[in-house]
């Protein structure tokens, strides 16, 4: 080997260990420097992304009638969510009563966004928001539709977000079953790269008496998200001999999801 | 030379920015273009092996920090097995591997037979992607390949490979203009 390609073989394995050892917060740094030297292209790159996109769905609305429907949609879905918060807390309320415990009033705070990109990464499920931490988004934040849970922020940065999706295999929720006891953990299935993604919901009981059409909730457990969100339909369930796991249909069409809601305010 | 070289860096750079202009094509199992790479590839074939590995780290770090993932803080005690992801940096090692895979058909290369690079490249692109999809199973387990893996390998090596001879071209050009030959053995005169 020449003495020059030796050096630089030396230098570029230093280079390289350098990179794989750096902290959280070194990445996170490099990360924010990299998407802020971008951040042009990546302006105009998801415009023409969403151009292209109400292309192909023929939307013919002018822009000013889409920007008010848009604001219109964001709204609306801001205060349906509030709205089915509102029945689940009567509900919860009830529950509770009935039991005579309390359980502290929750505050539901929640910001609209905009999907600006699709699937960023090859084998991530992701998707980018025009939100950021200018309107007080943070990491690990719920994200929802106005159909149910979408994901979590995963990185946020000045004036937008990356949501990790549900159909993630890394997006692990806990939920519960409807009109049933089994709580278990939900999470995307690696490969799923089809438009109709499933969930698997593991640690199921062993004699699991589910059927197909029952939804599943969030339980709020585990620090991130907020308990009673609908997450999914149950599609069929599998037996095995120490546990039963299903498999769950997202209430989210993540396909065709153009406003999202991140939940701004801890409530666990 | 050193021009030459100077300008794949910035070819490169300039990769990351078309890179954002390409969504993924849902209706083919979410493949893309992926043009970063294949500037890389095409580049590593026609300079030496040191700017190969500079190239390798700068593609590597850039495209770690345009895809690595958050690690999730949840309570332990709900969520027993948490889903790890690929380690910040493990793409230069990938880059560089198959930098020096196209760098086995140079002598090729330099006898002025680009097409076998350019299907290189495809090859290279299927293989990194291969590899990319061992290191996720080997992090979190169960090692089972789908037909939806399958079809967004292939896909995306495929399209990506289609736009080699462009890539090939752009360097033919930023060569001519910086005065050095991409072709030095076919250039030679022939000895009888």
């Amino acid at each position: 080997m020449k003495p020059l390609n030796l050096i630089a073989l030396l230098l570029f394995l230093a280079g390289a260990t350098w990179a794989l050892t750096r902290s959280q917060r070194m990445v996170r740094d490099i990360q924010v420097g990299y998407f802020k030297a971008i951040s042009p292209t990546l302006k105009s790159g998801s415009a023409l992304e969403t151009k292209v996109r109400d292309l192909l769905e023929e939307t013919r609305h002018s822009k000013a009638l889409e920007t008010e429907l848009n604001a219109v949609r964001s709204e609306t879905g801001r205060l349906r969510i509030i709205e089915s918060r509102f029945q689940a807390l009567e509900r919860e309320n009830a529950e509770l009563r009935h039991a005579l415990d309390f359980k502290k009033a929750t505050n539901f705070d929640v910001v609209a966004a905009q999907i600006i990109r699709r699937h960023p990464t090859t084998w991530w499920q992701t998707l980018e928001i025009d939100a950021g931490e200018d309107k007080g988004i943070g990491i690990q934040l719920s994200v929802l539709s106005n159909d149910g849970l979408v994901g979590i922020i995963d990185r946020p940065f000045k004036h937008r977000s990356s949501v990790l999706l549900i159909t993630d295999e890394k997006c692990q929720v806990s939920v519960r079953v409807e009109s049933s006891p089994e709580v278990g953990i939900l999470s995307g299935q690696r490969g799923e790269f089809d438009n109709n993604p499933t969930l698997r919901l593991r640690f199921l009981s062993k004699d699991a008496a589910l059927q197909s059409g029952q939804r599943v909730f969030t339980t709020g457990r585990g620090g991130i998200f907020q308990p009673t969100i609908l997450v999914g339909t149950i599609i069929s369930v599998e037996k095995g001999p120490l546990d039963s796991e299903a498999l769950v249909r997202p209430a989210v069409n993540l396909s065709d999801l153009g406003t999202v809601f991140v939940v701004l305010s801890e409530n666990h | 030379m050193f021009r030459y070289n100077l300008s794949t860096v910035f070819l490169l750079l300039a990769a990351f920015l078309v890179q954002q202009f390409v969504p993924a094509f849902t209706g083919l199992s979410h493949s893309r273009i992926l043009f970063v790479h294949l500037v890389f590839l095409c580049s590593a074939v026609t300079v030496a092996t040191p700017t190969m590995l500079l190239l390798a780290f700068i593609g590597g770090i850039l495209w770690d920090a345009h895809c690595s993932l958050a690690p999730i803080m949840a309570d332990p005690e709900v969520y027993t097995q948490p889903v790890e992801s690929l380690r910040f940096g493990y793409s230069i090692l990938l880059f560089a591997g198959m930098g020096f895979l196209m760098q086995g058909l140079k002598p090729i290369f330099q006898q002025g037979k680009w097409h076998f690079s350019a299907l290189l490249s495809g090859v290279a692109i299927f293989l990194y992607l291969a590899a990319e999809f061992i290191l996720i199973s080997f992090v979190r387990g169960d090692f089972t390949v789908t037909r939806s893996i399958l079809r967004l390998m292939t896909y995306t090596s495929l399209l990506s490979m289609l736009f080699s001879p462009m890539i090939f071209w752009l360097l033919y050009r930023l060569a001519k203009i910086f005065d050095h030959s991409l072709y030095p053995e076919a250039n030679r005169p022939k000895r009888r």
